[in-house]
């Protein structure tokens, strides 16, 4: 598997995190960890850009979940942008899809 | 060496004095360079010397050894025997082994031995003697030196004490893992029912699949009745393993059991799992979630039909095998994981079983196994539609034992628990009196 890897920018909307590698159970913590880091402002959007996301297990939804929960608690969205085919069939098959709005890429998950 | 003449008949301790003239003066140049004699290397050896007759008496004994022993010279030449400088222990293995082994062999080497200080102290020995023969063969005396083992012993004991620590140890951790996965296995039997309850007019069969014997598994199923006419079921999978997927399961397990009582309702009681779930973890910043299929059945006791209402959580859908060898999935998309969000969704789905008709639920783990030679693909919900069709008609037993076999034959692309639970309506009987057409 590959190490988890996030690069942070700023997009007019907010945040844009680039998850590289898999989220899985051994690496879903460190985006928790980061997740503590987070700093977002009401009305802001969170954009996990997961075009680099080679692998996702229950422990990354989970984590994906979590990350709905922290822009959700500063009043802020998270939005999902280039997820991986298989991603998005569980992402539909468990109901997300209707709770975070997934895009085909960050240009169209940061446009205002 | 030892080279004083002793008070034995047929001087039997001197030396022997066969080296040639010019060794013996280098052996003296050498020895006086040394400030070293061979009367002071047998007085202070760092062994213990003695030589006794052939009944033990001791005849001649190094300074060393009576240092050790805390004696005078003259309390013991003449006066004691070897015998009498050992511990009880001692003597009574020197009797029963060490003096007969030497009497029979003329030496023996290396046994170890307690000699007993003055003040009955013991101090642990290595015993090697020698017999000294005379020119007749008979034999004359017993030469012994005595290794001082007191360190080596010490040494022993403290390995085989410390073996002993790593034995206990290691019979512990055994004890504790045995009486582990007793404790594991009575619980993973506390999630799953022992066997499912005669429900009649309906056939059920359930099989699951354990990925690890040392984790508890995350998926359960059960069926049970809600009132005089109806039976509920459920199946589903926790997210996680182990310990804490228990615990999620045992609430998930008990809450929809509750539930169902209440209000036997398939959407209000996954909402209400939803809240319980949603309250316990993940408002406390822990969301932890499960996937689950509900539902309650009603058997038409003069059709032999059976009516089904079932809402889905995030679950794959059910499969249907028809009578008439054809099968489907009944739908339940956007139903939502349960325990996620605070206000969650539900999808719920009707359908009518007719005899012959068989209503498969399984958990992800069938349909996520990995197959191919290099186990890249998944085997897929098309995969299973096929499956379900080539065995349309087979009572649910039958298809539990084909699907067991499925499952057998991933090997090890199947990592993950797999539960199934069929509900089938048994075929009506070819000849059966009242399905016969009037003549």
């Amino acid at each position: 598997m590959t190490p988890l890897k996030i690069t942070v920018r700023d997009a007019s909307t907010g945040p844009v995190w680039e998850i590289n590698g898999a989220l899985d159970y051994t690496t879903a913590p460190e985006l928790r960890e980061q997740l503590t880091t987070l700093t977002i402002r009401p009305g802001q959007r969170l954009v996990l850009d997961l075009a680099g996301m080679d692998f996702c297990d229950s422990s990354g939804i989970t984590a994906l979940i979590t990350a709905h929960n922290h822009a959700q608690a500063a009043q802020a969205d998270l939005a999902l942008a280039a997820v991986p085919a298989n991603t998005v069939r569980v992402l539909r098959m468990v109901g997300l899809d209707q709770v975070i709005p997934l895009y085909p890429d960050t240009d169209a998950a940061t446009r205002p | 060496m030892m080279c004083r003449s002793g008070q034995q008949p047929d001087q039997p301790d001197s030396c022997d004095h066969q080296h040639s003239g010019g060794e013996a003066t280098a052996t003296a140049a050498f020895a006086a360079l040394l400030e070293d004699s061979a009367e002071e290397l047998y007085e202070s050896a760092p062994c213990g010397y003695l030589s006794t007759l052939m009944d033990g008496t001791v005849a001649k004994i190094n300074a060393t050894l009576l240092d050790w022993l805390g004696l005078a010279r003259e309390a013991v030449v003449g006066r004691m025997r070897f015998s009498d400088l050992l511990t009880v222990g001692g003597r009574l293995y020197h009797e029963t082994h060490f003096a007969p082994l030497l009497q029979m062999q003329g030496s023996i080497n290396g046994i170890a031995l307690d000699l007993r200080h003055a003040d009955g102290d013991r101090i642990p020995v290595l015993a090697s003697s020698v017999v000294k023969y005379g020119s007749m063969g008979k034999p004359l005396l017993i030469r012994t030196t005595l290794f001082d083992a007191r360190d080596r012993r010490a040494y022993e004991e403290e390995l085989l004490r410390r073996r002993a620590v790593a034995e206990e140890a290691r019979r512990q951790a055994e004890a504790d893992r045995a009486r582990l996965q007793d404790a594991l296995a009575v619980l993973q039997r506390s999630l799953l029912p022992d066997t499912l309850p005669v429900v009649p007019g309906l056939d059920t069969a359930a099989y699951y699949h354990t990925a690890s014997p040392d984790e508890l598994g995350g998926d359960f199923y059960d069926i049970f009745p809600v009132d005089g006419k109806r039976f509920a079921f459920f199946l589903g999978d926790v997210c996680g393993k182990g310990p804490q997927a228990a615990a999620l399961t045992s609430l998930t397990r008990y809450t929809l059991r509750a539930a169902a009582l209440h209000e036997p309702d398939p959407r209000s009681t996954l909402t209400t799992l939803n809240k319980v779930l949603h309250e316990r973890y993940a408002a406390g910043g822990d969301p932890r979630y499960c996937t689950a299929i509900f539902g309650i059945l009603e058997i038409d006791e003069t059709t032999d039909q059976v009516f089904v209402q079932l809402a889905s959580g995030g679950h794959p859908p059910v499969l249907i095998l028809r009578a008439d060898g054809t099968a489907e999935y009944l739908p339940t998309p956007g139903g939502l994981l349960i325990g996620v969000l605070p206000e969650a969704r539900f999808t719920a789905a009707t359908t009518t079983l007719s005899p012959g008709d068989t209503l498969l639920l399984y958990t992800d783990g069938l349909t996520e196994a990995r197959t191919g030679t290099d186990r890249s693909s998944l085997y897929g919900e098309d995969a299973l539609l096929d499956f379900g069709t080539r065995h349309a008609g087979a009572p649910a037993h039958d298809l539990v034992q084909a699907l067991t076999a499925l499952l057998d034959g991933f090997g090890d692309g199947l990592d993950d628990d797999t539960a199934l639970l069929a509900l089938g309506v048994p075929a009506r009987p070819a000849a059966r009196p009242t399905t016969r057409s009037r003549p």
